[in-house]
């Protein structure tokens, strides 16, 4: 069986430049892995080459979900397939209402999944219901999508799409940055809740304090564009105390 | 005038009298505006000069069966055919409103001269040529919706229906403009005088066929203390401009003017405002909203004019377009006019495209490119069709902004 991610030899510009060198990461259903490294090291740029946004072009290798290649996807497509990120920076959209924009995006995997369209009052009950262990409160899901949230909110509300669309692969772009100690706990528990042995979480961050909350079982060094190490959760801790010096030199 | 203008065969007006013989005369001194006139820098008649058009003298059998789906269904109906008025359609006006023909009521037609917009080609040709002139007085609450209905078939024509309006003081209504023809020009004249304390909630469409002109002009004044909820949607036709010009004449009035325009093809939509509070303590609002795709053109032009003894005036204004395509393009040009000191009046003007970090984020739950991209410009339209808080009406005009983002994905997925 094809594993649930396979990243091969994968090069990617933005613009002229290329960020992206090489990367090789084979994640299999039910695990974790983090992706850690310096600014600039190309965390973001993989987010975005996953998720297939504009700008962000493959100029090598390929991306199989579940041995079939993402590469000619729309993000729609690709999201549809099983995927979602969770953005670093969540996007506000005025006038969008949030619960219209919660029950399209979750009748588009349904509808692609051969379902009906969820009903409206079972709709409202099951967001409740994922919102309330997410510490989001009614008024928070009236509001347009991400307007007026505060830093923490927009992450726990990234956390709560990620629930209702149960995807199979989930790419945490730093998920924890701008999050202070109770906020970094309500996202963690929140993403630990979906841990399922058919799912698998690409956890991106700079820091190491995330994983201790969603302890991951591989952890993987990306600077200059390529994965330098990889380890177990243990290489989270040694880079918290010596820092990146020196990884590029590793590799 | 030069000889390529639009010289409609206006032989049989030679025994017009009064204010109408006024309108003829101005009418054939000046003819249509060249591109030199100022407010009329944007908005270019030189195809409508080419169209050789005669004005209508006799209603289209069609009838409007289709349109008054549409309407409000315990609505009123008063029909329009190439500008021609269905009399029969007076038998049903509800009780606190009378009606009567302009041409036998010197009065109203003189109110109505005074209140159209001034110099104004619409005002002057219409009113001279007036197809129907129709006067309708509405005393104490009336709230079955009057909506007229101009519909037409004969592209060789021009249609001139001239109505005006009279709110009593105390009076209120609900009224609305459908304007769904195939004539060539269809250049309705409208007066509308609001009384004091009175009420009007009101919806204009326009959406004429593909190949007509629409050119409106409209005048309306506000008493002390009434209200004024209007809004207009401008979907139709290749060339439409709708121009309204208001004047608060009374204190404490409270005036909302609305409008979206959604063009494509080569559209050419051009909604004018002149907004003159003359007296003090008024509040007027303007909300905006265009959206154009493939190589449509927008313009907005809006004037907030402020008296010298206006104080306390509270005029606000803002203006935003969205751009879908690279040919589409928008103009706006805002003036504020303050002659009073103590006011608070604010306007704005954007012209912008769909963001795609937005579109970006939309996809990436799955959401396809089209859907999302009618998310966000529903999302930029209901800033200002929420404005309406006329049910009745809303339910009208929500309809019409629905249909055209359909007939845009649509037309999107055809090119792919």
């Amino acid at each position: 069986m094809a594993p649930l991610l396979e990243i091969r030899d994968l090069h990617a510009s933005v613009g002229d430049t290329p960020i992206l060198k090489g990367i090789n990461l084979t994640i299999n259903a039910g695990e974790i892995h983090a992706i850690m490294g310096p600014n600039g090291s190309g965390k973001s740029t993989m987010s975005y080459a996953l998720a297939g946004r504009d700008g962000y072009e493959v100029t090598g290798g390929d991306i199989l979900m579940n041995g079939v290649s993402m590469l000619e996807m729309e993000p729609d497509e690709r999201a549809r397939a099983g995927m979602f990120l969770a953005f670093q920076y969540p996007v506000e959209l005025p006038g969008v209402g949030g619960m219209s924009f919660l029950r399209a995006a979750v009748n588009a995997r349904r509808i692609e999944a051969g379902e009906d369209e969820i009903d409206q009052l079972e709709f409202v009950k099951l967001v409740r219901a994922k919102a309330k262990h997410l510490s989001i409160n009614d008024d928070m899901l009236k509001r347009a999508v991400n307007v007026g949230f505060s830093g923490g909110e927009k992450k726990r509300y990234e956390i709560l799409q990620m629930a209702l669309l149960e995807p199979v692969l989930s790419v945490l772009d730093e998920t924890d940055s701008g999050l202070d100690v109770d906020a970094l706990k309500i996202v963690s528990d929140g993403v630990n809740l979906l841990r399922d042995p058919a799912r698998s979480m690409l956890v991106i961050t700079h820091y190491q304090r995330l994983l201790n909350h969603i302890v991951p079982d591989y952890v993987h060094i990306l600077a200059g564009g390529k994965i330098r190490r990889t380890g177990g959760k243990e290489l989270a801790l040694e880079v918290e105390e010596s820092g990146y010096v020196g990884i590029d030199d590793a590799a | 005038m030069s000889a390529s203008m639009m010289q409609p065969n206006l032989d049989q007006l030679a025994g017009l009298t009064g204010v109408r013989a006024g309108a003829l005369s101005r009418w054939q001194e000046t003819g249509w505006p060249n591109s030199r006139v100022e407010q009329w820098r944007f908005t270019r008649l030189a195809s409508l000069e080419k169209m050789d058009l005669r004005p209508a003298s006799a209603a289209a059998p069609a009838g409007t069966e289709a349109i008054s789906a549409v309407l409000p269904e315990n609505g009123v109906i008063l029909s329009f055919s190439n500008g021609v008025l269905d009399v029969a359609g007076l038998a049903a006006l509800p009780d606190g409103v009378t009606a009567s023909f302009l041409s036998e009521n010197d009065t109203a037609l003189a109110v109505l001269a005074a209140l159209v917009p001034a110099s104004h080609p619409v005002s002057d040709l219409s009113l001279a040529v007036m197809t129907s002139g129709l006067h309708l007085e509405i005393a104490g609450r009336v709230d079955v919706p009057i909506i007229l209905v101009f519909t037409g078939d004969d592209n060789g024509v021009s249609s001139h229906p001239v109505v005006s309006v009279k709110l009593a003081d105390g009076a209120s209504t609900v009224l609305a403009e459908w304007h769904q023809s195939a004539v060539g020009l269809s250049a309705p004249l409208m007066a509308i005088e609001v009384g004091d304390k009175a009420r009007l909630d009101y919806a204009k469409v326009q959406h004429e066929s593909a190949q007509s002109a629409h050119l409106a002009a409209t005048g309306l004044t506000l008493g002390e203390g009434s209200v004024f909820e209007g809004f207009q949607i401008s979907v139709g036709g290749q060339l439409a401009r709708l121009e309204t010009h208001i004047t608060l004449t009374g204190e404490n009035a409270d005036c909302t003017l609305s409008a979206i325009y959604l063009g494509r093809a080569n559209q050419h939509h051009d909604i004018t405002t002149n907004m003159s509070h003359a007296k003090g303590h008024c509040l007027s609002n303007q909300i905006i909203r265009g959206v154009l795709d493939d190589s449509a053109r927008g313009v907005f032009q809006g004037k907030v004019h402020v008296a010298p003894d206006a104080q306390k005036t509270d005029g606000q204004q803002m203006s935003r377009a969205l751009l879908l395509s690279r040919k589409a393009e928008a103009d706006a040009k805002p003036e504020l006019e303050i002659y009073a000191d103590d006011v608070l009046c604010a306007h704005g003007a954007t012209v912008g495209e769909l963001d795609e970090t937005q579109l970006f984020y939309l996809t990436s739950r799955g959401i396809d490119r089209d859907t999302a991209r009618g998310m966000l410009i529903s999302a930029f339209l209901d800033d200002a069709i929420d404005s309406i808080s006329h049910p009745a009406l809303a339910a009208m005009l929500r309809p019409v902004t629905t249909a055209w983002m359909t007939a845009s994905n649509r037309s999107e997925t055809g090119d792919k």
